[in-house]
């Protein structure tokens, strides 16, 4: 437990911190940003364990997968290499979380990246799609008090409980997160015809014997149930299997031996879990975006805007090291690469736009007659923006646009710290200019890339025909605003799936040495397959679209008319962990209380094709076969579907294999 | 609070997955345990979900400035987290970890056991509890609750309802003398002649004949006991007596260190190849974890032997392989040096557990084994013969030294050809000394 000392210690930590956490909302503001105010936490070590382990909030409902997740962090070391950087949650006011034993330089780092979090998570759509203001922080505890007054309820079992949310966490990715959040109204429900049902309904009526065989013959409840049209639901395949379990689902009842209501316990703790499954949901869809994003802000306010003090400075440049140097697909590294792609992209299409205006400039001799060099050397920050400090104040001007009117006066009057916070003077449009980002070092040669494609492209969708007599006059028209304007655009409306789609392109590929690999057959280990921005792409959206995932949606609720439930896996030619999938269908058996089928589509690959591949040293090619497997609540069944009853599933065109043609066997 | 529930229940469920200890032991892989903590892999840990073939779904990577080229391998691909912490290993063992009590405890329990250490060297001489009484003391060592007690039994013995007294003292025609008699034998007060004499006196005139009769004395008064006047008039009126006061000082407890040495022999001659070898990891180590789990202090001899004999390192001990013959005996005696200069019999629990295929040389075990079995003090002997196909033609020693101690309490012998023998191996080997208790 904490002693005295150390509640002291983070005391003295917090005040220390506080000026640095002002001003980094102060400087977010100024750069654009739009984001909640962030309550910033110190806390010690063992705390930040624990907060990473409960998602980045205090109370949880009690499960053990939170012990599991601080037991691996434990065991596996630490976090990032040494010290846990950042956490913050999507909350108004946002909560983020200090460690008290960081330096000041990995502090502030902490601090500004969390910034930018907290502006992503206050203007991206997809987080709107669950509420404007989440709340988070009080729905989260209710849901764990919820659940615990449920555990401690004498008349339920508490190894039930725990049970039951094992259940419904195997499903927690297959809801439909493309939807906005909508409790699931119990009162809607579709009454379902079950002549077990029926039968008890009618014993309940007490009604004689007699009477019952005259009215409600056999003939009669046949006819019920014989109606084809009221048989299966839903009308589309339902990818929100949790609503659909919560809404028709049932319990099997062992000694009863038959399915039965679900108890109210049961259908609370669904609709908890289901929600928070989609409040968390954003946040997995936009991993990528939002952490390039904030570690896009971060480098800028830490380097740029000397945030770090100079010696201070050398700690953070080791930090972001570790953070990017990060073997296999980083979503940081990918994130910050893509944003920086987008607005030096977004920055040459309006220089070059401005170039092609220019008498004797065509995109045909565009690359002969642009001095590249002279280009750089106008666009060039000026020494207003690029150095406030060693401005005489009485020679600025407070009606140029790139200046802080207020803040000049203020500075005049000697109430500024423009020494250690240049930034101030400056305003939104005079901060962009000071950090241009085709002007700086690693971007130098970026305009001059621009291919001919683009720019035939450019010019054929260009409207404005004016012309300017000069470069110098072009430029001197440039907005250097355009590409934080796009960014924030975008970090509004896009998700990992369709950033990446659209901003994708072999350029980045290239600059950045993406590849694809296989696993081959032939030599039982992974290859390289291909360079290819359409490949790479195809790869990363398999791995963004669905959280990664399958899709897998519910066909059909009255299964072979008996009630069972039928989900199809929309198979789009990569194949389900079928070990995985039965031990899941297990519990989906516990959630729908009568037997479930699913449906797919697997690889065989003959043994003696496998064979002849190995020796010719290339990859055989499978049979795709459609599988049916069934479990009901005791075992499992297979059965072997002719490809016309999967022909449906198989709905996209896209073949996420990159191995090439000329490999297969 | 929350985290150290949610810890325990994590075990909980670690120790629901994972297998128990029969299996364990026969079948599991022991390559994360060390001497002194038993990790058992838990088989699946997480929750299962709808996921792609891993295989089938290839992946991308980052080359660090230099991309490999279509057809160069690439390393195994991470485990991508849902969370995608960056950097992460991915698919550890995940394992079940218990310290050797845990396990001795769980091996009881599955297998039915139940050993009792033996305590056996005196380490100290402890003061125990404060339950031994003397007539002296210091202040801070009196007991006072007896004290109290005491006196209390000399208040009720003393002590009479001196209001009902009186109201004898005023029937008609009652004096001093009739009260005090009827007093002493008719109501087993203990009053004093001179008490009842003054309190008579004290009564004014006009009352001494207030009552008619005892009957109607007794009807229209009210009997206080003891109880109720001591509970209102308060402890102040507890006599406490000097000859009452009893102090406690402490007993003196003789607490023994339950000591054990194991010594671990094995055979490591040309036929013990790695299947025996394998057999006999799995017998001696659930033996010694148990009885590192049951003692408080555990020390271990690892000999291996072929003609002659050696001590050895843990790590080396069960994977040694010499090329020569076979002679026991080699064993025996350097265990009877080492436990002689280290390990007196007087101090410390011994267990002697050998393992071989029973290939001997001749007489080697009926002329010295056998003997020095006799003589070695143990808690227990034992041999494990690990012969996975049977019995071999020369291989009798296990026979020998099961047909000489049959009647004996404290010598054990087993046969283990598999796996499946070992579990019930161990339970022999250590139930055997049960039964000798």
């Amino acid at each position: 437990m904490r002693d005295r000392q150390s509640d002291i210690e983070m005391q003295r930590e917090a005040e220390r911190l506080e000026e640095a956490t002002d001003e980094a909302a102060n400087l977010a503001g100024k750069l654009g940003l739009d984001q909640f105010p962030v309550n910033y936490w110190v806390v010690d070590y063992d705390d930040m364990n624990e907060l990473i382990a409960y998602g980045g909030f205090q109370t949880r409902y009690p499960h053990w997968r939170w012990g599991m997740q601080y037991d691996r962090q434990q065991k596996q070391g630490q976090f990032l290499g040494g010290k846990a950087f950042e956490i913050v949650n999507n909350d108004n006011p946002a909560h983020a979380f200090l460690q008290v034993s960081n330096s000041l330089a990995d502090q502030k780092a902490v601090i500004t990246h969390v910034e930018a979090h907290s502006d992503f998570f206050a203007n991206n759509q997809w987080f709107g799609l669950f509420a404007e203001n989440p709340d988070a922080t009080a729905m989260l505890a209710r849901h764990a008090d919820t659940i615990r007054e449920y555990m401690q309820d004498p008349e339920i079992e508490r190894a039930a409980v725990e049970k039951w949310i094992d259940h419904i966490l195997c499903l927690e990715d297959n809801i439909d997160q493309h939807q906005p959040y909508e409790p699931v109204d119990a009162h809607q429900e579709v009454s379902e015809f079950d002549p077990e049902d029926i039968d008890d309904q009618l014993a309940d009526l007490s009604v004689s014997e007699e009477v019952r065989q005259q009215v409600f013959d056999d003939e009669w409840l046949e006819s019920q149930a014989d109606d084809d049209e009221v048989a299966s639901f839903p009308a589309e395949p339902e990818p929100d299997i949790l609503a659909f379990l919560r809404k028709h689902g049932r319990q099997y009842d062992d000694e009863a031996g038959k399915a039965v209501e679900m108890e109210e316990w049961q259908r609370e703790i669904l609709e908890v879990l289901r929600a928070e499954a989609y409040y968390f949901a954003p946040q997995k869809m936009t991993k990528v975006m939002n952490e390039g994003w904030a570690s896009y802000w971060e480098s800028l306010m830490m380097a740029d805007e000397n945030f770090a003090s100079a010696d201070e400075f050398l700690t953070y440049a080791d930090h972001m090291s570790q953070v990017l140097g990060s073997p296999g697909l980083n979503p940081y590294k990918l994130g910050l690469e893509l944003w920086q792609y987008v607005e030096n992209t977004t920055n040459r299409r309006h220089v070059v736009e401005h170039l092609l205006r220019v008498d004797g400039i065509t995109w045909r001799n565009f690359h002969d007659t642009v001095d590249f060099d002279l280009v750089q050397e106008v666009l060039e920050p000026a020494d207003l923006v690029a150095a406030p400090t060693e401005q005489e104040l009485s020679t600025v001007d407070p009606e140029d646009p790139r200046v802080d009117a207020d803040a000049l006066a203020a500075a005049q009057a000697g109430e500024l710290d423009l020494e250690t916070y240049p930034w101030k003077l400056l305003s939104y449009e005079g901060l962009a200019e000071r950090h241009y980002s085709l002007t700086k070092a690693q971007s130098r040669g970026f305009l001059s890339r621009v291919g001919q494609e683009e720019l035939e492209r450019v010019s054929r969708y260009m409207f404005e025909r004016d012309r300017y007599d000069s470069v110098e006059e072009a430029l001197a028209a440039v907005d250097y605003t355009v590409g934080w304007d796009r960014m924030r655009e975008v970090r509004e409306s896009h998700n990992d799936v369709t950033f990446i789609d659209e901003f994708l392109s072999q350029e980045f590929v290239d600059e950045h040495d993406y590849f694809t690999y296989e696993y081959m057959h032939a030599s039982d280990d992974y290859r390289a397959t291909s360079t290819d921005a359409a490949d790479v792409k195809k790869k990363m959206m398999l791995q963004f679209t669905n959280f990664g995932k399958p899709t897998i949606a519910v066909a059909d609720g009255n299964y072979d008319n008996r009630n069972e439930l039928l989900l199809e896996h929309q198979y789009n030619g990569v194949a389900l962990d079928i070990g995985q999938a039965q031990d899941t269908l297990e519990r989906v058996f516990e959630l729908w209380g009568r037997p479930v089928n699913l449906r797919t589509v697997v690889k065989r690959y003959d043994e003696h094709d496998v064979e002849v591949a190995r020796r010719r040293d290339s990859e055989p090619t499978p049979e795709e076969k459609g599988l049916e497997i069934r479990y009901d609540g005791m075992d499992f069944s297979e059965e072997e579907l002719d490809l016309e009853a999967v022909e449906h599933l198989a709905a996209t065109d896209v073949d996420y294999d990159t191995k090439p043609e000329e490999w297969l066997a | 609070m929350g985290l150290r529930d949610d810890l325990e229940r994590y075990r909980e469920v670690g120790e629901n997955r994972r297998q128990d200890l029969a299996e364990f032991i026969q079948y599991g892989d022991m390559g994360g345990s060390q001497q002194g903590s038993v990790r058992i892999p838990i088989k699946i840990v997480d929750l299962p979900e709808f996921e792609y073939d891993q295989r089938d779904m290839g992946g991308v990577g980052q080359g660090d400035g230099d991309t490999p080229q279509p057809g160069e391998p690439v390393g195994e691909p991470e485990d991508g987290d849902e969370d995608g912490d960056p950097g992460e290993e991915g698919g550890e063992h995940e394992y079940y970890e218990m310290d050797p009590e845990e396990f001795a405890e769980e091996l009881d329990e599955e297998l039915g056991l139940d050993l009792d250490p033996k305590g056996k060297q005196v380490i100290e001489e402890k003061e125990g509890d404060f339950t031994d009484i003397t007539r002296t003391g210091p202040t801070s060592t009196l007991d006072f609750e007896r004290l109290f007690k005491q006196g209390l039994k000399r208040k009720l013995a003393m002590d009479f309802d001196r209001e009902y007294v009186r109201e004898a003292l005023k029937i008609d025609g009652w004096g001093p003398e009739t009260v005090f008699e009827w007093a002493r034998t008719d109501e087993n007060l203990p009053v004093s002649r001179p008490w009842v004499e003054e309190a008579y006196a004290e009564i004014p005139d006009g009352e001494r004949t207030a009552w008619e009769s005892l009957e109607e004395m007794e009807e229209s008064t009210d009997r206080v006991d003891t109880a109720q006047r001591i509970r209102r008039e308060g402890v102040d009126q507890i006599p406490f007596r000097r000859e009452d006061e009893r102090f406690r000082y402490p007993e003196v407890v003789e607490e023994r260190e339950k000591n054990v040495v194991v010594v671990n022999i094995r055979d490591v001659s040309g036929s013990m190849r790695q299947k025996k070898r394998e057999l006999v990891e799995r017998t001696f180590t659930p033996l010694d974890w148990y009885l590192q789990g049951k003692y408080d202090n555990a020390e271990f001899v690892y000999i291996a032997h072929d003609a002659e004999a050696w001590e050895v390192e843990r790590e080396d001990f069960f994977g040694i392989r010499s090329g020569g013959g076979t002679r026991i005996s080699s064993a025996y005696d350097l265990a009877a040096a080492v436990l002689e200069e280290e390990y007196p019999w007087s101090e410390w629990n011994r267990y002697v557990f050998a393992a071989g295929d029973s290939e001997n040389s001749s007489n080697d075990t009926e002329d010295q084994v056998i003997p020095m079995m006799e003589e070695i003090p143990a808690n227990l002997h034992a041999y494990v013969e690990t012969q996975p196909s049977g019995n071999a033609i020369n291989a009798t020693h296990a026979e020998e030294v099961e047909r000489h101690f049959r009647n004996s309490g404290n010598v054990a012998v087993a046969y283990v050809s598999g796996p499946e023998d070992v579990t019930t191996a161990i339970y022999d080997i250590l139930s055997t000394e049960e039964e000798a208790d």
